[in-house]
């Protein structure tokens, strides 16, 4: 009796730990397939081509030999069904721009904090005037950074088939031409198997 | 049995070939700029068929920049993985995690090139891995 009671506890804790969840670290940049919805992949996919082509398009090269033009980011439409936080993508972009040490950003999603700092340190009489950041001192961008994430979603019995495209444009502000464009496109198919597995 | 042993031993070549996920090749730069094409590779598969033809760089504003021309040799398509690493004159990586690793399909016998641009000026050589 004792040895059944035994090999059922024995059973029960095999069957219990193999139910157990397990969470473990994986590689940030590996491909991840698991939907056909945005992901991971597509969002690494496009800034690292969209940072590529604008730092090797001749007038841009052009115009960073010599000096760092400062841009603002616009935010990116979502025109897909997905819901997507396009500024993730943009931040991502933003940060290999800096990092290339070519441009420089003004971040407009601050500016009113910015401003209440600005406040508090000239009209507080808290903060020595002669270390105050002064009003009016900042320097303007030349250029808005802004674009578009459409897609085209087809299904056919058990076939999904996503085309995503993804459109940057530089802009200069004060002439309002764009200097810059170019499109990612990807394209992703799901199709289920037989049994569903 | 002579039917199970045949058979258990194709399910275990399977899942073998199943798991293997995680090989790679090398190819690099020299300090100097001359391409070495260095093929490090423990997948025997993968490295029977895709081969690198051709390696080129070329300095834009002060950035480097990569082709590799990429040869599918197989008669089938071809997917795998490719990723970009930098190294500065000090041997470092540059933004060793902001290299992802970048989906390419290539049709049966066929070339494709692949470009990218170092992440900052002080890049001075890059490898490329790939992987299936």
């Amino acid at each position: 009796m004792v040895r059944v009671l035994s090999m059922m506890m024995l059973g029960a804790a095999l069957l219990l730990s193999g139910c157990a969840s397990h969470v473990d670290y994986g590689d940030a940049q590996a491909r991840e397939t698991v939907t056909t919805d945005f992901g991971s992949t597509d969002l690494q996919m496009i800034a690292a081509k969209m940072v590529d082509d604008m730092m090797v398009f001749p007038p841009v090269v052009k115009m960073t030999q010599n000096r760092r033009p400062v841009l603002f980011v616009d935010r990116i439409k979502n025109k897909t069904t997905e819901h997507i936080d396009t500024e993730s993508i943009t931040d991502t972009i933003q940060s290999k721009l800096i990092n290339s040490g070519k441009f420089r950003f003004v971040d407009m999603s601050v500016v009113d904090r910015v401003r209440q700092q600005l406040d508090y340190q000239s009209q507080s009489g808290m903060v020595d005037p002669s270390t105050a950041a002064q009003m009016g001192r900042q320097i303007g961008a030349e250029f808005m950074l802004y674009g578009n994430l459409s897609s085209i979603v087809k299904r056919a019995g058990s076939t999904k088939d996503v085309y995503y495209k993804f459109t940057l444009k530089l802009l200069n502000i004060q002439t309002g031409i764009i200097e810059w464009s170019n499109e990612k496109e990807i394209r992703k198919t799901r199709k289920k198997s037989l049994f569903g597995l | 049995m002579k039917i199970v042993r045949p058979a258990m031993a194709l399910c275990v070549a399977l899942l073998l070939a199943a798991c293997s996920a995680s090989n790679m090749g090398r190819m690099e730069v020299d300090d100097q700029g001359q391409p070495v094409t260095k093929v490090y590779s423990s997948n025997s598969l993968l490295a029977s068929r895709l081969s690198v033809e051709h390696l080129q760089q070329k300095t834009v504003g002060n950035l480097l920049y990569m082709q590799a021309t990429l040869e599918n040799g197989w008669k089938f398509e071809l997917d795998f993985q490719y990723k970009i690493k930098w190294f500065d004159k000090d041997g470092f990586e540059l933004a060793p995690e902001g290299q992802p690793w970048r989906q390419l399909v290539m049709a049966g016998r066929s070339q494709n090139n692949v470009q990218a641009v170092a992440p900052n000026p002080s890049a001075v050589r890059f490898e490329i891995w790939v992987r299936e």
